[in-house]
């Protein structure tokens, strides 16, 4: 029986009191405890940015990794190993900045792995910036006079490019959190989680309350239905829905690769080249 | 000038591109190596799909062969400009010479200027071919054969290469071959043969390109997983690896740019399986952030980097050694990089195979590094299917107590858990960190434990060198000059010292495949000798600036950089003038 205290780390987080980060810490450990998921077969692989600190604060399999690379790593390593349950988990300015190709491509791809990003508006560890999913007229340090780049909808993005899961969440539900990232991990294929995550320090914008006053919860009557999904993701304003938006089955990659269908990749032998092979250079 | 060897051949065919230049060139390249023949091919193309000029050189000789050689014996030529180009004695090819021999063409093609040093050998090639197909590409079997029969070449042995090309069974197939034999009685009826006689033989012999010796050396070293995106030249090792994926058990993948394909192939090794990315130099540009993650994480990595003329786009489809400094530089910080320059097509497999077992015995990146001559010429090879012992480094054993995964070691190598291991999760991390993965680099820097793992990972370095072997020499025991090379100018530099020793000029070279960390050893080979001459595809001298900086010598450079590579008379001439300065 694998308990939530088996996949607290020995680090404790140093983000900042009451960052939206610290909830979905939970979320994930109690996820993957309710799945019974074993620490050793968990990687959580993440970018560079405050919330990508994470897997340094959990029991399990973590690679840090490089700014906007989240999402190649996490494919690396489903590709050699599918039994491991693979968490890509990074930042709004990691994922949708300078990993945009990346996530595109690989929910594209429905290589199985969950994608949760921390959204929260700006980038934090760099000191405030705005970031992909600024809103237009926010104010931070690279835009003194007020950002006037609309934002990017990572929901109707993610849907585009052909994600089999798409859901919002808010750190302020961590219940509603938890829930979501457990029906992602279950998922077959790609599952992409925007996670409206308040940043306390340089946000002052997108914070607990702003988010209090206008999230709602979603119920799909049709989680097949791209239309619906796909209007549903466009709200945004003084009602901002949480939930799971679409979510198919759809052939995840590894089932299509000819080599990948035979299993994980490290239990196959390696190949050992017989003579015969090479007549066709002779 | 310096005479060549009668004992060989060199044939050329010369066309546009869309002509069917290249298969026509492999197809005689193994029609060679069939007969028994050593053979080194040469590819001159453009970056073009249709039109502009392009031609396949092939040596071939009962002896070995260590370059595409000089001279010219037969031309075919697929077009009027093949055959003003490659007649003319003031050729323009890039150090290729003109030709003194035969020259097989259509009939067609009347309007030229006649050389003294050319047999014409105008033949009905349209006329033949027509009769069997209206595919305009027939014709050029009939010219091969007709090449073949001009050195006595067996028909069935050119037959049996021209089915398996077109398929073996069906029409195509026979259309070829019906069509070949016309040609060869055709020309046995109308011409006599080629002046050489070559000495053809029953041993067998393997044909294949440095790209694709890459790519079955990785397999002999255990690859399972090749993630790429495309560029000329590295994508011979791409298509070779892709075809024979299934058959090798072996993951490929394009991905979406080379950022994705090097850290798809970083998360792979992560995650416990042999992986491998390759790339060209504008490519390989992208992917540099990621090679110091590999070493600070410390994950085994292979990097084939495959050179063509740079700066920028440069000569796309041209060759030079100019990337050593952009992978000598790649990425910030101080860390173990280990580079391998393979120096022919054997040496391509072999060496990628050890590649990969550095990579995972060090954990740390290690490259591969051709250029396109190396990439995308064929040699022949015996015994292809070499030994090879895999040795996957030092791993620790599931449910280790205390488990440390950057342990403190005198060698600076730590045992390496992979995620599954039971009871050693752990976190790799980019950041600084201490010996169990945990960051010091965000709420305290802790100097000490930087240091500690600065040294325990630079430490591998010294480790790596102590186990190199002697760096390899040439005719250099009694040679008062000493002329270095590394990659792909190993058979070119031999055969160049060769006729230079024929003129009692006692020169020999050093043979550079493994090209940093630097041999120590290097340092007593150039003790006493009276000249230094580094020898470089490329415009400054890339090499020859790290071995003046690590062994204050003096040198003479000899470079080139036209986007071809050297041939053996030219490069003997340049030595010898070297010397005399």
């Amino acid at each position: 029986m694998i308990t939530v205290n088996d996949f607290n780390g020995k680090v404790k987080p140093d983000w900042c009191p009451a960052c939206g980060n610290f909830s979905q810490l939970t979320a994930i450990k109690g996820a993957l405890t309710e799945l019974q998921i074993e620490p050793k077969n968990t990687v959580i692989v993440s970018g560079i940015g405050c919330s990508s600190n994470l897997p340094e604060f959990i029991r399990a399999y973590g690679f840090h990794g490089l700014h906007g690379r989240v999402l190649p790593v996490a494919s690396g390593v489903k590709w050699a190993n599918s039994d491991l349950t693979v968490i890509g988990y990074g930042g709004d300015g990691d994922g949708f900045f300078e990993g945009t190709q990346h996530f595109f491509h690989t929910a594209k791809r429905n290589v199985d792995i969950t994608y949760i990003v921390s959204d929260n508006q700006i980038f934090g560890l760099t000191t405030g910036q705005a970031s992909p999913t600024s809103e237009i007229g926010f104010v931070s340090k690279s835009t003194p006079d007020g950002n006037i780049e609309k934002p990017v909808n990572p929901l109707t993005f993610g849907l585009a490019a052909g994600a089999t899961f798409v859901a919002r969440a808010f750190s302020g539900d961590p219940k509603h959190l938890t829930e979501i990232i457990k029906r992602g991990i279950q998922h077959k294929g790609f599952s992409f989680i925007d996670v409206m995550s308040p940043c306390v320090t340089f946000n002052k914008l997108n914070t607990y309350d702003y988010f209090r006053k206008r999230v709602y919860k979603y119920e799909a009557k049709d989680l097949k239905d791209f239309s619906a999904a796909y209007r549903i993701s466009e709200e945004w304003g003084d009602k901002i829905p949480i939930g799971i938006f679409y979510e198919i089955e759809s052939k995840r990659y590894e089932e299509m690769d000819p080599v990948e269908v035979e299993g994980p990749l490290v239990t196959h032998p390696i190949y050992s080249v017989k003579d015969e092979d090479l007549e066709e250079l002779v | 000038m310096f005479n060549m060897s009668d004992n060989e051949i060199v044939f050329r065919v010369a066309g546009a591109a869309g002509d069917g230049v290249q298969s026509a060139g492999l197809i005689m390249a193994k029609t060679f190596a069939r007969s028994g023949l050593y053979a080194v091919t040469y590819n001159y193309y453009q970056d073009i799909v249709r039109g502009g000029e392009s031609w396949y050189q092939v040596r071939a000789s009962p002896k070995k062969v260590r370059n595409q050689g000089d001279g010219l014996d037969i031309l075919v030529t697929l077009n009027e400009d093949g055959l003003v180009r490659h007649t003319n004695p003031n050729i323009n090819e890039g150090g290729a010479s003109s030709l003194s021999g035969i020259a097989i063409f259509d009939e067609s093609i009347t309007n030229y200027e006649k050389q003294q040093k050319v047999d014409y050998r105008p033949m009905p090639l349209s006329t033949i071919a027509g009769k069997y197909s209206k595919n305009p590409l027939l014709k050029n079997t009939v010219a091969l054969s007709a090449a073949a029969a001009s050195i006595g070449i067996d028909f069935e042995v050119m037959a049996g290469v021209i089915k398996e090309t077109f398929g073996n069974k069906g029409a195509v197939a026979d259309q070829n071959v019906q069509a070949a034999k016309e040609g060869y009685d055709y020309f046995k009826a109308h011409y006599p043969p080629y002046g050489k006689k070559l000495d053809f033989s029953k041993r067998k012999l393997y044909l294949i390109g440095g790209g694709e010796a890459v790519g079955f050396g990785a397999v002999k070293g255990g690859l399972k997983m090749y993630t790429a995106y495309p560029m000329t030249p590295a994508s011979s090792c791409l298509h070779y690896l892709a075809s024979h994926a299934r058959k090798f058990d072996l993951f490929v993948k394009v991905s979406e740019d080379e950022i994705s394909a090097i850290n798809m192939a970083i998360g792979g090794n992560y995650a416990g399986v042999r992986a491998m990315t390759g790339s060209s130099g504008g490519g390989f540009a992208l992917m540099t952030e990621a090679v110091g993650m590999a070493a600070m994480l410390e994950i085994p990595l292979v990097i084939y980097e495959a050179q063509r003329s740079g700066p920028s786009t440069g000569l796309p489809t041209k060759t030079e050694q100019g990337d050593l400094n952009q992978v000598m530089g790649a990425s910030q910080g101080d860390f173990l990089k280990i580079i391998f320059a393979p120096r022919n097509v054997m040496e391509a497999a072999t060496l990628t195979a050890e590649a990969l077992n550095v990579a995972e015995r060090f954990q740390t990146p290690v490259f591969v590094m051709v250029d396109l001559y190396l990439a995308e010429h064929s040699e022949t090879v015996e015994n292809l299917n070499f030994d090879f012992r895999i040795d996957r480094g030092e791993r620790p054993k599931d449910g280790q107590a205390n488990y440390k995964r950057y342990l403190i070691t005198d060698t600076g190598i730590s045992p390496r858990a992979v995620p599954g291991q039971e009871g050693l999760m752990h976190n790799e991390d980019s950041d600084e960190h201490n010996e169990y993965g945990d960051v010091v680099s965000d709420a305290v820097t802790d100097p000490k434990d930087r240091i500690k793992m600065m040294e325990k990972r630079m430490r591998k370095m010294q480790t790596y060198i102590n186990e190199m072997p002697p760096t390899e020499t040439y005719r250099a025991d009694d040679a008062e000059y000493l002329v270095f090379q590394w990659g792909s100018t190993q058979g070119v530099v031999e055969e160049a010292i060769d006729l230079l020793r024929k003129k009692n000029i006692k020169v020999g070279a050093v043979e550079i495949n493994r090209v940093f960390p630097m041999n120590p050893d290097i340092g007593k080979i150039i003790k006493s000798r009276k000249k230094i001459i580094v020898v470089e595809n490329n415009y400054s001298g890339q090499y020859n600036s790290l071995l003046k900086s690590r062994f204050l010598c003096q040198t003479e450079l000899i470079t080139k950089y036209d986007g071809e590579s050297f041939f053996p008379g030219e490069l003997a001439t340049s030595i010898e003038n070297a010397i005399k300065r």
